[in-house]
């Protein structure tokens, strides 16, 4: 079960957005979240539904490993969906029952937000599925640096994400070695009130939390050992290049923040 | 009658998905009450896998686990049961360790045994003294003792479960010799004094020559050989062939028998090594 999460996983392959600068895709998956929340009806809406889909077509991400990034998102949509349904109050009333009434203006907005998550979430998973997690925090520092200036130490920040993202794998075959050891000494996860599970997972979390402390002592030597002395005057192995692919990606970025203005502006609000 | 009876175990891992492994392919073995059987076998050849079947902690993919003839995935309690009937202590088993004190580190299997607390202190005192930790240490944190105490508190602390089979994984795995040759003591005296029967995962020849009445060889999730510890020693090329190794003392003989030397080469520890040596000396008169 554990084994299952698919945060930060990367999917290799050649596609046109996995060969993009990661600065060029951090900046479009930034842009794409605030513009969705900008948007104001079905059409500006559509325009970045179509976006997501043609990212989608770029990647040549198999179908199968988005729907694995959304199957958890699947019970918020349906809280989110219903709670919209049911919350409106103008508009033409489609069906009602004692205190419950769900008008068309409901069934928009309960459409137009469930469509809303689903293209942020999509948008941003495909960040992390054409990404290697160290071209990703390359890419943050970078973006960042121009905070150097405040004294913000961006290339320690940057190191930081990069090993955090490094352990959790490790982290998580370290749970099921744990998890194991103390199951064979009878330790009971599976049932008892809230109360007694939350107690029960302390003999997997004190070990756990001794070996992460263990770990990092161990890193921050084998770096030293290394010569590393933080981020200043560091140079890189593979220096990012904006090229004619990024251009285009940031060019189709303007187009479909432009659109999504215009469309905003001809078209009557939803919301 | 077998205590614990393995029938075609197989278990992969992935079912169902593009990287699927087995990890056990169809190993059926008996194990006799009182035996010490050794597991050798290289990285990856399933021997942990293969181990975390004797609880239950794994499913089979396909064959069953008996213990005491009963399928032990019958039932939710016969699963259970099968935790405590069956010790299984990890590789590196120092990780596990949690609890404030030793003391009540070692009593963790016991109480979750649910056992009245006269009966947790008894096995408590009789696990430390099996691994030689005294009443001292048993009041301090276990993450202040030495690398070989941490070791022999977590073996402890399944010992004071007090189950019917103990099985080991590398249990010496990256201790000095000193704390090694205790380590080992310690299982010898354990099985001598209970009768319990020991599983003992190794990679080390001389422990196994040592210790086992019955070594089981694996190799990429099969049962390659079988048998009495001179039985299995006496495939050599075989083990070879596999990477393995026989012991530094069996390697000898069988050097000096290259030379001409008319010696036995069924020597498998350095006791039997000495006898030999000492029986051809006399032979020719010198000793």
């Amino acid at each position: 079960m554990i084994r299952d999460i698919t945060i930060g996983q990367y999917l290799p392959g050649k596609s046109f957005l996995h060969k993009m600068d990661p600065r060029a895709k951090i900046l479009w998956t930034l842009a794409y979240v605030i513009v969705i929340f900008l948007c104001k009806n079905f059409w500006s809406l559509g325009l970045m539904v179509v976006a997501a889909v043609g990212m989608l077509l770029l990647s040549r991400v198999p179908l199968r490993m988005m729907w694995k990034s959304l199957k958890p998102l699947v019970p918020i949509l349906l809280f989110t969906g219903v709670l919209n349904l049911f919350y409106s109050k103008t508009g033409t009333v489609l069906w009602t029952w004692k205190f419950l009434t769900i008008t068309d203006r409901g069934v928009y907005t309960g459409a137009f937000m469930v469509i809303r998550i689903l293209s942020l979430v999509s948008v941003s998973a495909l960040l992390t599925y054409t990404t290697t997690p160290t071209a990703l925090t390359d890419g943050i520092e970078r973006l960042l640096s121009p905070l150097k200036i405040f004294k913000i130490p961006v290339q320690s920040l940057a190191m930081m994400m990069t090993l955090a993202l490094r352990f959790i794998p490790t982290l998580i075959e370290e749970i099921d070695r744990i998890m194991s050891a103390q199951k064979a000494r009878g330790a009971d996860l599976e049932s008892g009130g809230f109360l007694k599970r939350a107690k029960a997972l302390l003999p997997i979390l004190i070990p756990l939390f001794v070996s992460a402390f263990r770990r990092a002592y161990d890193l921050a030597f084998a770096m030293e050992c290394r010569c590393y002395q933080g981020g200043d005057g560091r140079t890189r192995m593979k220096q990012m290049k904006l090229g004619a692919r990024d251009f285009v990606g940031l060019a189709l970025l303007a187009l479909l923040i432009a659109g999504v203005i215009l469309l905003n502006r001809f078209f009557v609000p939803l919301l | 009658m077998a205590v614990l009876e393995l029938r075609n175990l197989t278990h992969c891992y992935g079912e169902k998905t593009a990287n699927r492994v087995v990890a056990v392919n169809h190993v059926s073995l008996r194990i006799e009450p009182g035996e010490l059987l050794g597991v050798i076998g290289h990285t990856g050849s399933g021997k942990s896998t293969l181990i975390q079947h004797f609880n239950g902690l794994l499913k089979p993919t396909a064959g069953e686990v008996l213990l005491d003839g009963e399928n032990i995935h019958k039932d939710k309690q016969t699963l259970r049961a099968s935790r405590f009937r069956v010790g299984l202590c990890f590789q590196y088993p120092e990780y596990q360790l949690f609890e404030e004190t030793v003391r009540r580190d070692i009593a963790f299997g016991p109480t979750n045994m649910n056992l009245p607390p006269e009966e947790i202190e008894g096995r408590v005192v009789r696990a430390a003294q099996f691994v030689g930790l005294s009443d001292e240490l048993l009041e301090k944190s276990p993450f202040d003792l030495s690398g070989g105490e941490k070791r022999r508190a977590a073996i402890a602390g399944v010992m004071a479960m007090e189950p019917e089979i103990l099985v080991l994984d590398e249990p010496t795995a990256g201790l000095d010799p000193r704390g090694r040759e205790k380590i080992l003591q310690m299982i010898a005296d354990y099985r001598r004094q209970t009768g319990s029967t020991v599983i003992l995962v190794s990679h080390s020849m001389e422990d196994i020559a040592r210790l086992a009445t019955r070594a089981l060889v694996m190799r990429h999730g099969e049962a390659v050989l079988c048998g009495t510890v001179d039985e299995v020693f006496s495939h050599g090329e075989e083990l070879f062939s596999m990477g393995l190794d026989v012991p530094a003392v069996t390697k000898v003989f069988l050097a000096l028998k290259q030379k001409g030397v008319p010696v036995r080469t069924d020597i498998y520890t350095n006791e039997q090594g000495q006898a030999e040596i000492l029986r051809l000396l006399r032979r020719e008169g010198r000793a």
